[in-house]
C-alpha cells in the first residue's frame, strides 16, 4: 500500500562512506529482496528506510512524501529482527499488541486483532506463554505476528530465517510464501541467503561494496547477470569462470583458453565490440551436460578432482587445465576419480565478461 | 551415588561461621528481654524471666497505655522511626529514579567525557563519609539557606515555624540529599551492568512499533532491569536506614533517626543496655521486610527468551 523510493541514499560512519548513493524504487505491494555479502550494505539500507539509522545524505521517499527526518515510529512500518527482538516480560499476546496499546486502540480491538494473527501464524494456543517458553521457530512466528499486527503498509525483514536450523529455515520460507500471496504490503527483505532471494522476491536487488549491482526479477537476474558478481553470487553450485580470449576466425567468434575453445553463438557475438579481446567466460554447473560425442567446439574436457554425492545429484569438481570447474550429474553415471569427461556447453548457458571491468559482455 | 567425606576443618568453618553472624542477633535478642540488672550482672546466661518492659520504654510514645514502671516517656521512638523511614525510603526512591536515567543515558548516549563521568561516578563512592562531614555540616548551616526576610523563605518560617534562616541542615532534605549523593554512584554503577545487558534490538524494536524514548525507556527497559533495581534498593535502603554519622550531625531534634535515638539511651551516668538491644531489635525489623520484599523482585534470566542467545 506504499511505494518507496530511496534517492541517492548515503550513509557515512565518519569518514567512512559505506553507503555510494543507493538509487532504488520499489512498486506498490512489492516483495523487494536486498541481497549480498556481509557488510555489502543491505541491513544498513533497511535500517535506515526504518529509522534506526541516521541518513547522511540524499532522501527516503514513501508514496512521495520524504521521511527521512521522522522518527521510527512515525513512519508507520512493521519490521521483523534477525534475533526476533520479542519483549520478555511480556506474553505472546502482550507482544503482538504492543504496537496497538500504544496507539491506544479500543480493547476489543486489540483482542479481536491479536486473535486474528495468532491464527494466520498459528499460535493461538501460545498467546499467555512467555517468549522464554517457545522455541525458535514459534518465537520467530510471535515476530512475524506482531509485525502483521501493525497493518502498515510497509514490512521489513532483517534476515529473519538467519537464526533458524536449516529445517525449519526452509519451512518458514515456505509459510513466508503463502503468507506472501494473502498478505497485500510493499515488502522489503534483506538476506545473504541467495536461496530465500530467489524463492521470495518480485524483485531482487544485488549489493556488494555499499553498491547496486544489479536488480530486477529473480528470473532476469539469473539468466542475464550485469556483471561477474551477481553471475557469482546467485546459483548454487555457483557459476564456474575461466579466462579467455577472444578470437575471430572467419564469420565465427570462438573464445579460447589454456585448453578449450568454445564458440560463441553468433547472436551473442553480433553484440560484441571489435576491440574487446580479454574475457571471461561464465558457464553455470547447470548449463553443462555429460556428452561423450560431443562436438569440441561446444564441450569441455574435465578431469574429475572430487565428486560430492548429495543424493539424485553429485557435484563434481574438476579441472580444465589450470582452471577449477564444477559441474552437475546424475549420481548414477558411472564415473571415476581422474577420469577425463566432455560436458558439452548449452550455447545460451555461455556468459561474457569484460576482464578489466568485470561487466557482462 | 556416595557422598564424598568432607574436612571436619570444614564443618568447623562452618560453625564458626554460623556463630559469628547468627550470634549478635541472638545475644540482643536475648538482652532485650532482660532488664539490666541482669544484663550487668552476666550471671543468668539463658536462663532468666523474660519481660517486655524495654520493649514498653523504647516505644512509650507509641503505646496506648503507660507503662508502669516509667514516670516520664523521654523516648521518642515513633517520631524517629517515621523521621528513619522518610528517610530511607525518599532517598532510596530519588537515587533510583535518578540512577536508573542516569546509567541508562551512560550506556546508551554517546557524548563528549562519556567514560570519564562513568568512571568518576565510582572515585566519588572511594570518598568516606567522615570526610564528607565537616564541609556539609558547614554548608548545610551557613551556604544553603533561605533568607527569612525573603518571600520563600517567610513563607517556611510561618509554616513551619521556627526562628532564624531557613537550612537545609536539619530538615529531612538535608538529610536525603547527601544520602542520595552517597549512593547515586554504586546504583549508576550496578544499574550500567544491567542496561548493557538490554539487547539493544529490543529498544529498535520498540522504536518501530510506535514507543518514544520515554515510552521505550519505561516500557521495555525498566521492566528489564527490575532486578538490578531490586538489588539497588536493598544496598541504598539499608545505607540510609543504618547510616549514623551524617545523620547525627545533620538532623535536630525533630528529625533524627532511629540509629541516633539508641545512642541517646547512652550518658555519662548510666547505658541503659536493655532498652538499647530491645530498639536495635526493631530498628532491625523493616529492612527485614524491605530486603524480603525487593528480593522476590530479583529474578535471574529476565531477558530469557528476547533474542537468539
Amino acid at each position: 500500500m506504499a511505494e518507496i523510493r530511496l534517492e541517492k541514499l548515503v550513509k557515512r560512519y565518519g569518514s567512512v562512506e559505506v553507503l555510494h548513493g543507493i538509487e532504488l524504487e520499489m512498486a506498490d505491494n512489492e516483495f523487494t529482496v536486498l541481497v549480498g555479502p556481509s557488510g555489502c550494505g543491505k541491513s544498513t539500507t533497511l535500517r535506515m528506510i526504518a529509522g534506526l539509522e541516521s541518513v547522511s545524505s540524499g532522501e527516503i521517499y514513501v508514496d512521495g512524501r520524504p521521511i527521512s527526518h521522522l522518527d521510527p515510529k512515525d513512519r508507520g512500518l512493521a519490521m521483523v529482527f534477525q534475533d526476533y527482538a520479542l519483549y520478555p516480560h511480556m506474553d505472546v499476546a502482550g507482544n503482538i499488541s504492543f504496537a496497538l496499546r500504544l496507539q491506544k486502540r479500543p480493547k476489543p480491538e486489540i483482542q479481536a486483532k491479536v486473535k486474528e494473527v495468532a491464527e494466520v501464524v498459528g499460535l493461538t494456543d501460545f498467546l499467555h506463554r512467555k517468549p522464554a517458553a517457545l522455541s525458535g521457530g514459534q518465537r520467530q512466528r510471535v515476530a512475524m505476528a506482531r509485525a502483521l499486527a501493525k497493518d502498515s503498509g510497509i514490512f521489513l525483514f532483517d534476515e529473519p530465517l538467519s537464526n533458524l536450523d536449516a529445517k525449519l529455515r526452509g519451512q518458514m520460507r515456505a509459510e513466508l510464501a503463502v503468507m506472501r500471496q494473502t498478505v497485500q504490503k510493499n515488502m522489503i527483505y534483506v538476506t545473504h541467503d541467495q536461496i530465500e532471494a530467489m524463492t521470495l522476491a518480485d524483485r531482487i536487488v544485488v549489493m556488494h561494496g555499499g553498491y547496486i549491482q544489479q536488480q530486477g526479477s529473480p528470473e532476469e537476474l539469473f539468466k542475464r547477470p550485469a556483471n561477474k558478481f551477481v553471475a557469482g553470487f546467485l546459483g548454487s553450485p555457483p557459476m564456474n569462470f575461466l579466462e579467455a580470449e577472444l578470437v575471430r576466425d572467419a564469420d565465427r567468434t570462438f573464445v579460447q583458453g589454456a585448453s578449450f575453445k568454445l564458440e560463441v553463438p553468433e547472436d551473442k557475438a553480433a553484440t560484441l565490440a571489435a576491440t574487446t579481446r580479454q574475457v571471461i567466460v561464465g558457464i553455470r554447473p547447470s548449463d553443462l551436460n555429460f556428452s561423450a560425442d560431443a562436438e569440441d567446439q561446444v564441450a569441455l574436457d574435465l578431469k574429475v578432482r572430487v565428486s560430492e554425492y548429495i543424493g539424485a545429484q553429485s557435484v563434481l569438481l574438476c579441472a580444465c587445465g589450470q582452471d577449477d570447474v564444477t559441474v552437475e550429474l546424475k549420481s548414477e553415471t558411472p564415473i571415476a576419480l581422474g577420469e577425463t569427461l566432455r560436458f558439452a556447453v548449452r550455447p545460451e548457458g555461455i556468459h561474457l565478461f569484460d576482464r578489466s571491468t568485470e561487466r557482462a559482455l | 551415588m556416595q557422598y564424598q567425606r568432607q574436612n571436619p576443618a570444614f564443618f568447623a568453618l562452618l560453625v564458626a561461621l554460623i556463630f559469628m553472624a547468627v550470634g549478635p542477633i541472638v545475644l540482643m535478642f536475648a538482652n532485650s528481654f532482660k532488664l539490666d540488672v541482669d544484663i550487668i550482672g552476666g550471671t543468668t546466661g539463658l536462663l532468666f524471666l523474660p519481660t517486655i518492659q524495654n520493649y514498653e520504654t523504647a516505644l512509650c510514645d507509641v503505646l496506648w497505655y503507660e507503662p508502669e514502671h516509667l514516670d516520664f516517656c523521654a523516648l521518642k521512638f515513633g517520631g524517629a522511626f517515621v523521621n528513619s523511614l522518610i528517610i530511607a525510603l525518599v532517598s532510596t526512591l530519588l537515587t533510583l529514579v535518578i540512577g536508573t536515567m542516569a546509567a541508562y543515558a551512560l550506556v546508551r548516549f554517546r557524548f563528549f567525557g562519556r567514560d570519564t563521568v562513568s568512571l568518576t561516578t565510582l572515585t566519588v563512592r572511594m570518598v568516606p563519609p567522615a570526610v564528607l562531614l565537616v564541609p556539609v555540616f558547614g554548608l548545610w548551616n551557613n551556604e544553603f539557606c533561605i533568607d527569612k526576610a525573603t518571600y520563600v523563605g517567610g513563607w517556611i518560617r510561618d509554616t513551619f515555624g521556627g526562628r532564624g534562616d531557613v537550612c537545609l541542615a536539619g530538615t529531612h532534605s538535608g538529610i536525603i540529599l547527601i544520602y542520595v549523593a552517597m549512593n547515586l554512584p554504586f546504583v549508576i554503577w550496578i544499574l550500567q551492568s544491567f542496561i548493557v545487558q538490554v539487547p539493544r534490538s529490543l529498544e529498535e524494536s520498540a522504536r518501530v512499533d510506535g514507543a518514544g524514548p520515554f515510552q521505550v525507556f519505561f516500557k521495555i527497559v525498566l521492566p528489564l532491569i527490575k532486578p538490578g533495581l531490586a538489588a539497588a534498593a536493598i544496598f541504598t535502603f539499608r545505607i540510609a536506614w543504618n547510616e549514623y554519622l551524617l545523620a547525627s550531625a545533620l538532623s535536630d531534634r525533630n528529625t533524627k533517626t532511629v540509629p541516633i535515638l539508641i545512642v541517646n539511651n547512652m550518658s555519662e551516668f548510666n547505658v541503659e543496655w536493655g532498652v538499647i538491644m530491645a530498639t536495635g531489635m526493631l530498628l532491625a525489623i523493616p529492612p527485614i521486610i524491605f530486603t524480603l520484599f525487593a528480593s522476590r523482585q530479583i529474578i535471574t534470566g529476565m531477558t530469557a527468551g528476547a533474542v537468539k542467545g
